[in-house]
C-alpha cells in the first residue's frame, strides 16, 4: 500500500516541478558525484543534464573517482563557480558535512542524492530502501500467502542486507506468527556473489529435500545463482524467487517466469525528480513547500530533514513494459525466449 | 616427484603398517588426506542429522547422500581445474593471483560473445555457438596467461606483482567489456557444461563404461610398469602390492561410478524429461520415502518403485576428472613436467642443464589461462549467467587448494592429484556448512582454520619423514 | 703468444682442444676477467689457480655458456666457437661441474642425470625406467655404494651428490670438461676417487679445466697451471717446471717464475 502512495506523490512532484521550472532560466545547477565507476550514475547523470538543460539552465558537474578527499575539493571548485544548487551524491557520508557547511556558508542549497548526510538544511531525494524489503515480501505473499521461505541475504558486511532482511520480516510476520510461512534456510551470501548463493540454494535444497515453496533472494545477481539451483532441481518457475535492481538478465527471467519480481529503482525517475526540485529550490522556493516532501529521520544520527523518497517499481510479469517504456531494456531482452502469449509485453 | 615413498633401509623396529606403506610405495600425506576428508564427512552426515532428522545419509544426516556428493563434486570442479595449473606455477615458485579476474574476463567475454553477439547473428541455440564460445574462452584464458608470463619472464618483473596488477586490472577490464550488466542466460548446449539438466551428465549406462574402462586402464598401467621394472633388471614391488593397488584404485572408480549412478534425477526434472521423452509414468501410490516417480490421479508424486533414471557423471565432474588425468601426465612423465619442478628445485641449475627457463615460465603461465578458460566455461555455464562477481575470491581459494594439497610455496614440490584433494576437501567444508544452514562468517572462520592446521601438519609430517 | 709457445712442446698430443684468446667480462663496470687467455690440449689437466674473486670461476663459464664475452674470441678444434647459452656449450661437448653443484635438489638422481636430455619413450613421454637403468649403471662406476636412486638429491650426502654431478658431467661424451671446486665439499676418501676419475678421463683424451684454490689437489691431478689474479692472467706453466712456492708467489704477488710464461697480469719488474 504504502509504495502505491509513494508513486502517487513521486508523480505529484513530477507534475508540481516542471510547471516551476519554466521560470528558472539562468540558473546553474551542479552535481559532485561519488564516482562513475558503476554504470547506473550515468543514467542519473542524463537524466538530470535533460531536465536542467530543457529549461535553459546551466548543468555542472564533477566526479570525485571514489575519493573522499577529492569530492571535498570538488565541491569547493563548484562552489567558487557559484551555481545555484548542489546536488551531492556523498562518497562518505560523515566526511561529506563540513563540505556541506561550506555549501552552506556560501549561500547555496543543496540536496543530498542519493546517499544520505546529515544535514538539517538539506533536501535528501532517494528510494525508499527499506521499502524494497516489503515489496518483495509483499510480491511473494501475493502468490505463497503460506509456505516454506529459503531467505538467500547479501554480503553479512553490507547493512543494506540486514535492512533488507527487516523490511521482509515487517511483512511476514504476522503470517509467521500464525504458523503459515516457516524459514528452512536463511544464510548470508559471500560479496552479493551470485555463485555463491548458488551453492547456499543447493545445500539449502539438499538438506530439505527440495522442501522450499518460496525464495526471498535479496538482489538480481544472486536470484540467478537460486534459479540456477532450483532449475537443476526441476523447480525454476515452480518454486517463486525475488530480486532487485532491475537487471537486464533478471527481468528476462521475470519475463520466462522463472523470477517472481525485480524490485526496480528506476534511476530517470530519481534523477528527474532532483533535478525538477532543484529548480525549485533555484527559485527560491522552501523545500518543505515542495510537493512529495516529507520529514524523514531515519539515519544513523537521527537528524530531522526534508526528503523525498521515492517508490521502486516491483517489476513482474504483468508491468515489463514499464521498464521497455523507460528504455531501461529493450523488448528483444526482455522478451528473449519468452514463449509467446505469456507475457502481456512480449506480444 | 614428490611423494617421499623411498626405497631407504628399512629399520627393523617399524610397524607393520609402516612396512606395509613402504613395500606398496604408497604416499601416506595422501592416505592423511582422504582419511581427514572422511572424518569431516562423516562429522558433518551426523550432524546434519541431528539438525534435521531423516535426510537419508549413510549416517541419518544429508551429506553422505549421493545427492550431496553428487552436487559436492560439481560445486568442486571450477575450482579443482585451476588448481591443478596453479601447482604448477608455485612448484615454479611463481604465484598468480589473477585467476579469479581472468575468470571474470573469460566468462563475461565468452558470455557477451554467445549472448549478444552469435546469438542475434547466428539465431538462438545455433550448435557453432558453443563451439566458438568455448574456443574464445579456452584462447583468451590462454592469451592472458602468456601475456603474464611474458612480463613475468621477459619483463622480469615478479609474478606478485605482474598477477596483483592483473587481479586488479583483469576485472575491470571485464566491467567495461559489458559494461557492468550481467549476461544471461547462456546457449542451451554450453549450458549443459555446468551440469544442470538430464542431458548434462552421462547416464548410468556410460558411467559403467568409463569406470570399466578406467579399472582396465588401471589394471594395464600397473602390469605394464610392472614388466618394464622387470624388463630393466629392477626389483619389482611384491605382487600383492600390486594387486592391492588395482583392487584399491578399482574400487574407488567403482564406489564413485555407484554414488553418482544412484543420484536419481529430481522428481521435477524426471517428469519434464519423461513428457519430453514420451516416456508413460507409471501410476502408484505416493510413498515419501521413495525416490522414483508415479501418477496418483493428475499429480505427480515420488513413490518406491516407479519410473526413476540415474544421473550418472555430469560433464564438469568429467571435465574435472579428465584436466587432473591429462596434468598429472603433463606433470609426471613429460619433460615440460619435469622441467617445471626441475627449476623449481633449483632454477640456476635448470638454466646451467640448458633450460630454456624464461620460455617455461610463459608456457606455464599459458597453460594456467588456459584452464582458467576451462574454469570459467564451467562457472557460467553453471550459473547460467555471467556476472561481474563471478571468479570473486577465486585466486585465494585456488592457492588455498594447492597449498592444503601439499603444494610447498617454497617451489618444487607439490602434486596435482593432492592439490584436486585439497579443493575437494574445502569445498566439503563449505557445503557441509551450508548443509548445517551455518552462518557464512563461520564458513570462513573454519576453512581459514583447516588451511592453516593443513599446512602446520604437512611441516610436521614433512620433519618427521626427514 | 702464450698459446704458440706451449703448442711447440704440446705438438705431440695435436692442435688446441679450446683456445680462450684475450677474453674479457665486466659486471657493472668492475673487469672481473681482463684480456685472458688460456688453451687446453686433449687428454690434459689444467689446472686454473687464484684467489677467490681472481676470475677464474667467471672465466670459465664464459666457456661453459652461464655468461657472456664481452670481448676475445673463444675457439673450438681450431674453429671459431659461438657460445651464448649452456645448450651451445653441450652442443660443443663442453660440460661443467660446478662448484654449487647444480643439481634441482627435489628430484631424484636419475632426473639430475639426465636433466635437459631426457630419454624418451616413442610416445614422447619420459622414459624414467631407462633413465634409472642407466643411472645405476653410471653411479655403479663412480660410486658402487649408491643406492638411493629414488629419492630426491637433497637426502644425499655432500660426495653422493657430488658423483651425481660428475656422472652428469661425463656420461654424454664430454670432449671438454671444467670442473669448478670439484672436491670442495668432499671427504678424504671420496676427494681420492675425484682424482682416480681425473685421471681415468684424461686416458681417455678428455681435456679437463680444474678450477680450485688448493694447491695441493691442482699440483697432484694437472699437467699445466695457468693463475689468475684481479681478472688477469698472472701467467701459465708446466706443473713439473715449477714449485708450489713459485706457485704461491703466482696467486699471492703475482709474481711470475722464470720457468713460467708470463700474462698480462704478471709484476713487470720482479
Amino acid at each position: 500500500m504504502k509504495f502505491k502512495i509513494l508513486t502517487l506523490l513521486a508523480g505529484a512532484v513530477l507534475i508540481t516541478a516542471s510547471s516551476t521550472a519554466v521560470m528558472a532560466a539562468g540558473k546553474t545547477i551542479a552535481v559532485s558525484w561519488k564516482t562513475f565507476q558503476e554504470e547506473r550514475w550515468k543514467t542519473d547523470e542524463a537524466a538530470i543534464k535533460k531536465v536542467v538543460e530543457a529549461a535553459g539552465d546551466t548543468y555542472l558537474s564533477t566526479d570525485a573517482q571514489g575519493s573522499a578527499q577529492k569530492q571535498a575539493a570538488d565541491i569547493e571548485s563548484l562552489i567558487s563557480q557559484k551555481p545555484d544548487v548542489i546536488l551531492v551524491v556523498a562518497f562518505d557520508s560523515d566526511a561529506i558535512l563540513p563540505s556541506i557547511q561550506k555549501i552552506n556558508d556560501a549561500g547555496i542549497k543543496s540536496i543530498a542524492y542519493d546517499v544520505q548526510f546529515e544535514d538539517p538544511s538539506a533536501l535528501y531525494i532517494t528510494f525508499d530502501n527499506v521499502g524494497v524489503g516489503r515489496i518483495m515480501a509483499q510480491e511473494m505473499l501475493k502468490v505463497k500467502p503460506e509456505g516454506r521461505y529459503a531467505f538467500i541475504k547479501g554480503d553479512k558486511g553490507d547493512p543494506n542486507a540486514t535492512f533488507l532482511f527487516q523490511g521482509q520480516m515487517e511483512v511476514l510476520k504476522p503470517a509467521m506468527d500464525a504458523g503459515k510461512i516457516t524459514n528452512v534456510c536463511e544464510t548470508f551470501t559471500d560479496g552479493w556473489k551470485p555463485d555463491n548463493a548458488q551453492k547456499n540454494m543447493e545445500q539449502c535444497l539438499t538438506s530439505t529435500n527440495n522442501g522450499v515453496d518460496a525464495v526471498l533472494s535479496e538482489n538480481d545477481g544472486m536470484a540467478s545463482g537460486v534459479v540456477a539451483a532450483l532449475d537443476a532441481q526441476g523447480l525454476a518457475g515452480t518454486v517463486p524467487v525475488t530480486g532487485q535492481d532491475g537487471d537486464l538478465a533478471a527481468i528476462n527471467r521475470v519475463a520466462l517466469g522463472t523470477q517472481l519480481v525485480s524490485v526496480w529503482k528506476n534511476s530517470v525517475d530519481l534523477g528527474t525528480v532532483a533535478a525538477k526540485a532543484a529548480l525549485a529550490l533555484a527559485d527560491g522556493a522552501d523545500p518543505a513547500s515542495i510537493a512529495g516532501v516529507t520529514k524523514f529521520n531515519g539515519g544513523k544520527k537521527g537528524v530531522e530533514m526534508n526528503a523525498i523518497l521515492l517508490a521502486p517499481t516491483p517489476i513482474t510479469k504483468d508491468n515489463i513494459q514499464v521498464a521497455i517504456d523507460a528504455g531501461h531494456i529493450t523488448k528483444e531482452q526482455a522478451c528473449a525466449g519468452v514463449t509467446a502469449g505469456s507475457v502481456p509485453a512480449c506480444n | 616427484m614428490a611423494e617421499q615413498s623411498g626405497s631407504g633401509p628399512a629399520t627393523s623396529n617399524e610397524g607393520l603398517f609402516t612396512r606395509l606403506v613402504r613395500a606398496a610405495e604408497i604416499d601416506t600425506r595422501m592416505l592423511g588426506m582422504i582419511a581427514a576428508m572422511f572424518l569431516i564427512w562423516v562429522g558433518f552426515d551426523v550432524l546434519s542429522g541431528i539438525l534435521r532428522p531423516g535426510g537419508g545419509g549413510l549416517l541419518g544426516g544429508t551429506f553422505l547422500t549421493s545427492r550431496n556428493l553428487w552436487i559436492l563434486l560439481v560445486q568442486t570442479s571450477v575450482i579443482a581445474v585451476m588448481t591443478t595449473g596453479m601447482v604448477l606455477i608455485i612448484v615454479l615458485r611463481q604465484i598468480d593471483l589473477s585467476v579469479g579476474s581472468m575468470l571474470n574476463v573469460v566468462a563475461i567475454t565468452a558470455g557477451v560473445l554467445q549472448v549478444f553477439q552469435l546469438g542475434p547473428w547466428l539465431g538462438v541455440g545455433h550448435p557453432i555457438i558453443w563451439i566458438i564460445a568455448v574456443l574464445v574462452a579456452l584462447l583468451l584464458g590462454a592469451a592472458i596467461g602468456a601475456f603474464n608470463g611474458v612480463l613475468i619472464a621477459y619483463g622480469q618483473i615478479p609474478s606478485f606483482i605482474v598477477t596483483l596488477g592483473g587481479l586488479i586490472a583483469y576485472r575491470g577490464i571485464a566491467f567495461l567489456i559489458a559494461s557492468g550488466v550481467t549476461v544471461a542466460p547462456m546457449d542451451k548446449t554450453f549450458k549443459l557444461i555446468g551440469g544442470n539438466g538430464p542431458a548434462a551428465s552421462i547416464g548410468p549406462v556410460w558411467s559403467w563404461v568409463l569406470a570399466a574402462v578406467a579399472c582396465v586402464a588401471i589394471g594395464i598401467a600397473v602390469v605394464g610398469g610392472r614388466r618394464r621394472r622387470v624388463q630393466f633388471g629392477f626389483k619389482p614391488k611384491p605382487v600383492w602390492a600390486e594387486i592391492l593397488s588395482v583392487v584399491v584404485g578399482c574400487a574407488a572408480v567403482l564406489g564413485t561410478t555407484a554414488v553418482v549412478n544412484s543420484y536419481l534425477y529430481p522428481p521435477k526434472v524426471a517428469e519434464r524429461f519423461a513428457l519430453d521423452n514420451n516416456i508413460p509414468i507409471p501410476t502408484g501410490v505416493e510413498a515419501k520415502a521413495g525416490l522414483a516417480i508415479c501418477k496418483a490421479g493428475d499429480k505427480v508424486v515420488t513413490c518406491l518403485d516407479g519410473l526413476s533414471f540415474q544421473t550418472g557423471y555430469p560433464i564438469p565432474v568429467l571435465i574435472m576428472i579428465a584436466v587432473g588425468l591429462i596434468m598429472t601426465f603433463v606433470a609426471k612423465r613429460t619433460r615440460f613436467g619435469r622441467y617445471v619442478f626441475a627449476t623449481g628445485g633449483n632454477p640456476e641449475a635448470a638454466e646451467l642443464a640448458g633450460i630454456n627457463t624464461k620460455r617455461l615460465t610463459v608456457m606455464v603461465f599459458t597453460l594456467m589461462g588456459g584452464l582458467v578458460g576451462v574454469s570459467a566455461i564451467i562457472a557460467s555455464a553453471r550459473l547460467d549467467a555471467a556476472t561481474t562477481a563471478l571468479g570473486t575470491l577465486n585466486e585465494l581459494y585456488v592457492i588455498a587448494a594447492a597449498v592444503i594439497g601439499g603444494t610447498s610455496l617454497a617451489g618444487g614440490i607439490g602434486t596435482i592429484y593432492g592439490a584436486i584433494l585439497g579443493a575437494l576437501l574445502m569445498q566439503s567444508l563449505q557445503s557441509g556448512m551450508g548443509l548445517l544452514n551455518a552462518d557464512s562468517a563461520y564458513t570462513d572462520v573454519v576453512t581459514g582454520l583447516v588451511l592453516v592446521l593443513a599446512v602446520f601438519v604437512d611441516q610436521v609430517y614433512r620433519r618427521r619423514v626427514k | 703468444m702464450t698459446a704458440e709457445t706451449i703448442s711447440a712442446d704440446a705438438a705431440s698430443r695435436g692442435a688446441p682442444l679450446v683456445e680462450m684468446n684475450d677474453i674479457s667480462i665486466a659486471f657493472g663496470g668492475i673487469k672481473a676477467v681482463d684480456h685472458a687467455t688460456v688453451d687446453l690440449y686433449p687428454g690434459e689437466v689444467v689446472g686454473l689457480l687464484g684467489h677467490n674473486g681472481a676470475g677464474k670461476s667467471t672465466l670459465i663459464k664464459v666457456l661453459s655458456g652461464a655468461y657472456q664475452r664481452d670481448s676475445g674470441s673463444i675457439r673450438i678444434d681450431g674453429k671459431d666457437a659461438e657460445i651464448s647459452n649452456p645448450r651451445d656449450a653441450k652442443a660443443y661437448g663442453i660440460e661443467t661441474i660446478y662448484q654449487t653443484l647444480a643439481l634441482a635438489d627435489n628430484v631424484d638422481a636419475a632426473a639430475n642425470l639426465y636433466l635437459g636430455r631426457e630419454l624418451r619413450t616413442r610416445w614422447g613421454t619420459l622414459d624414467d625406467i631407462a633413465m634409472e637403468a642407466e643411472c645405476r649403471k653410471v653411479m655403479g662406476r663412480l660410486n658402487p655404494n649408491f643406492r638411493r636412486f629414488k629419492e630426491p638429491v637433497k637426502s644425499l650426502s655432500g660426495g653422493q651428490r657430488q658423483s651425481v654431478a660428475i656422472a652428469r658431467a661425463i656420461h654424454f661424451n664430454a670432449r671438454i670438461l671444467i670442473m669448478d671446486e670439484p672436491t670442495a665439499a668432499l671427504g678424504p676418501q671420496e676427494t681420492a676417487q675425484v682424482g682416480e676419475l681425473i685421471l681415468q678421463l684424461k686416458a681417455q683424451g678428455i681435456g679437463i679445466f680444474l678450477i680450485s684454490h688448493d694447491i695441493h689437489d691442482v699440483f697432484d691431478l694437472a699437467d699445466r697451471v695457468a693463475v689468475m689474479k684481479n681478472g688477469r692472467v698472472v701467467g701459465t706453466a708446466r706443473v713439473k717446471d715449477v714449485t708450489k712456492d713459485e706457485v704461491l708467489g703466482m696467486i699471492i704477488l703475482g709474481k711470475c717464475p722464470p720457468a713460467a710464461i708470463p700474462g698480462p697480469g704478471a709484476i713487470k719488474s720482479a
